[in-house]
C-alpha cells in the first residue's frame, strides 16, 4: 500500500523562507500507528526521495494531531534567484509513492 | 475574557456571516493578522502591500466598524503585508480616510518594526546577532543594501500599545501571537494559555474541519481557552486543533517568542461538544536574554520574464540542450565582447518546473510550458536579454528538428513581461534585545 493510500493529508509548507515542514496526517490512531510501526517513513528513504543526506532530515511524531513531520532544509532560500516554489506548497509528491 | 479572530490574512478578504456572528458574541477585542514572511521577499524590500487597495479598505472598514460598534480593540499585526515603515503607512491611510468616510473618531496607536541600521550593526560588532536556519552572518554590508529591516515585536509592544488606552492597534511586523497575547496577558491571564490561544486564533478558522477564514472565536479563563468558529460548517475538534500547531512550523511542542518559549508538551484537548474543544495545559517560560528575529530585503536588480508552449515530442525530449544552446546564443548576442551582466534561469512546466528535487528522470509530457526568466542591472537590460531570447528560441535550429514554422506557442503577444524590481531576503536573523520597548516605539494619534 502507499502512503497516499493511507494519509488523510500529505501537504508541504515553509516553515521560515529557509526551511520546508512536510506533515502526514491520519484518519484515526490505527492508521497514524500502523505507519509509524512499518518504519517506512524515515530519514533515509525522505533524504534519498529529496536529494539530501540523511542526517538533514528530521521526522517527529506528533500523536495528539496523529501526525508525523518531516523537516527539511530548502535548497534554496523562499524568493532568493532560481526559486521554484517560493511558499513551499508543491514539494509533498515524492512522499505520496512511498511503500508502507 | 472572549476573542474574535477575525482573519489570518486581514485583505484577502472577511465573510462577513461569520464576522457578524462573533460581533454578536461580545468579543472583548477582535485581532486580525495582516502579514508572514511566507509571501517571500518582494514586499518587505519594495514596500508594497501584496492585498488589493479595494479588498484591503474592504476588509478594513469591516473590523473597524466591527470594532467601533462594540467599543472594543482592534489589533492588527503585521501591517501591510510586511510590517515595515511603507507598510504601516499605507494601512493607516487608509484606515484614516475609511474613518474621515464613515465619521469615526478614536485614538489609534501605531507601532514601529523597522530596525535602525545603526543598532543592528553594533548588534553584528558586539558578537549579538546570529542566523536562522543556515543564513549566513550578517555584515554591515547586507544591514546597509537591505532596503528595510523589520523585527518580530512580541506582545509586550502590544501591551504597551493598549496600555495607552487606544481603540485601535496597527502594528508593524508582529509574531501572530503577539495580536492577542498582549490584551490577554495585560488582563492576568497565565501567558502559556493566552499565548497559545494567540496561536491558533490569528488563523481565525483554519484550526477546524473543514478549515477555513471565518471568524473563531475564543473564551479564556484562568485554566484554559474554550473554541469555537463562527461559521456553523467548520468544527474545531481536539485533533484539529492539535494538528493546527503543525502548520507552518518546524517544531510541534514549542514556539520561541521575543519574551520567552511556549511548550506545548502537556497540551490537551477536549471536545466540549461537536463543534467546540476546550484546550489546556500549555506552559511559558521567561527569556533570559530576549532575542527578537529580524528579517530584511535588497533589491537583485530587475526582472523580465519569457513565456511560452511547446507540444513538440523532439523539442521536448531535447529541452535540456536547447536551453543551454540558448544561454550561448542570447550571451553571444547581447554581451558580444563583454561580461555577461544578467542571469537567465529556463523552467520547463511539465517536466521539472515545480519540484526542488526529483528522484530519477522524469517522465516527458506531450506538452509542456517554457519560461525565462531574466535579472538584470536594469528594466531595460531585462527586457532585451528576454526578448533576443525569445526571437531565438522559436528559430533555434537543433537536430532532428522538424518544426521549422517556429519551436514555441504563444497565447499571446508581447510574451515578454518586465515585472519590476526583485529583491531577495538577505536577513533574516536573530538579534539580541536589550531593551524591547525602544526597539519598537509606539505612537498614538487621534483619528
Amino acid at each position: 500500500m502507499l502512503l497516499q493510500d493511507i494519509a488523510k493529508v500529505i501537504r508541504s509548507k515553509n516553515a521560515g523562507p529557509r526551511r520546508l515542514t512536510l506533515d502526514v496526517i491520519f484518519e484515526n490512531d490505527a492508521d497514524y500507528r500502523r505507519v509509524l510501526e512499518s518504519g517506512a517513513l524515515n530519514a533515509g528513504t525522505v533524504a534519498k526521495l529529496y536529494g539530501m543526506m540523511p542526517d538533514e532530515v528530521a521526522i517527529i511524531e506528533y500523536p495528539l494531531g496523529r501526525a508525523i513531520k518531516i523537516v527539511l532544509p530548502r535548497p534554496i532560500m523562499a524568493g532568493d534567484p532560481g526559486d521554484r516554489d517560493v511558499y513551499g506548497a508543491q514539494q509533498h509528491s515524492p512522499l505520496l509513492s512511498i511503500e508502507i | 475574557m472572549r476573542f474574535l479572530g477575525a482573519s489570518g490574512q486581514l485583505g484577502y478578504g472577511v465573510p462577513t456571516p461569520a464576522f457578524q456572528a462573533g460581533l454578536a458574541r461580545n468579543p472583548h477585542m477582535i485581532g486580525c493578522d495582516m502579514g508572514s514572511i511566507d509571501i517571500g521577499p518582494h514586499y518587505l524590500g519594495s514596500g508594497q502591500l501584496a492585498t488589493a487597495p479595494a479588498s484591503t479598505r474592504r476588509d478594513l472598514r469591516k473590523v473597524l466598524l466591527g470594532a467601533r460598534q462594540l467599543d472594543v480593540p482592534l489589533v492588527i499585526g503585521s501591517a501591510g503585508s510586511a510590517g515595515a515603515a511603507p507598510h504601516l503607512q499605507q494601512t493607516c491611510d487608509a484606515l484614516r480616510a475609511i474613518a474621515k468616510e464613515e465619521g469615526l473618531s478614536f485614538r489609534l496607536a501605531i507601532i514601529h518594526a523597522d530596525m535602525p541600521r545603526d543598532v543592528v550593526k553594533a548588534a553584528v560588532k558586539a558578537g549579538e546577532v546570529v542566523p536562522v536556519d543556515g543564513m549566513p552572518d550578517l555584515t554591515a554590508y547586507d544591514i546597509d543594501a537591505a532596503t528595510h529591516i523589520v523585527g518580530q515585536m512580541g506582545m509586550s509592544a502590544m501591551a504597551r500599545a493598549l496600555a495607552a488606552d487606544v481603540d485601535v492597534v496597527i502594528a508593524g511586523r508582529a509574531c501572530d501571537t503577539a495580536i492577542f497575547a498582549g490584551l490577554a496577558t495585560m488582563a492576568g491571564f497565565p501567558t502559556g494559555l493566552a499565548v497559545h490561544m494567540a496561536k491558533i486564533i490569528e488563523c481565525a478558522s483554519i484550526c477546524c474541519v473543514p478549515g477555513g477564514r471565518d471568524a473563531i472565536l475564543a473564551t479564556l479563563d484562568r485554566d484554559g481557552f474554550e473554541l469555537e468558529s463562527m461559521a456553523p460548517q467548520r468544527r474545531a475538534t481536539p485533533t484539529s486543533v492539535a494538528a493546527h500547531s503543525l502548520y507552518e512550523q518546524s517544531d510541534p511542542f514549542t514556539v520561541q517568542e521575543p519574551e520567552g518559549r511556549l511548550d506545548l508538551s502537556q497540551a490537551t484537548y477536549t471536545a466540549l461538544d461537536d463543534r467546540r474543544t476546550r484546550v489546556e495545559g500549555a506552559t511559558w517560560e521567561d527569556s533570559v536574554a530576549p532575542m527578537v528575529k529580524i528579517e530584511g530585503a535588497c533589491s537583485i536588480g530587475e526582472r523580465a520574464i519569457l513565456m511560452g508552449g511547446t507540444a513538440d515530442p523532439r523539442f521536448i525530449a531535447r529541452h535540456r540542450q536547447i536551453f543551454q544552446e540558448l544561454d550561448d546564443v542570447v550571451r553571444d548576442l547581447v554581451c558580444e565582447d563583454g561580461e555577461q551582466d544578467y542571469t537567465l534561469k529556463w523552467r520547463f512546466y511539465g517536466v521539472d518546473g515545480v519540484r526542488m528535487a526529483t528522484a530519477g528522470e522524469p517522465q516527458l509530457p506531450e506538452e509542456a510550458f517554457v519560461m525565462a526568466e531574466c535579472l538584470a542591472p536594469t528594466r531595460e537590460r531585462a527586457a532585451e536579454v528576454v526578448r533576443t531570447a525569445k526571437q531565438y528560441l522559436l528559430h533555434h535550429g537543433y537536430p532532428g528538428r522538424l518544426s521549422t514554422g517556429g519551436n514555441l506557442a504563444f497565447p499571446f503577444t508581447p510574451p515578454e513581461v518586465s515585472i519590476g524590481p526583485a529583491y531577495r531576503f538577505n536577513v533574516y536573523h536573530l538579534m539580541r534585545a536589550h531593551d524591547l520597548d525602544a526597539l519598537f516605539p509606539v505612537e498614538v494619534e487621534t483619528v
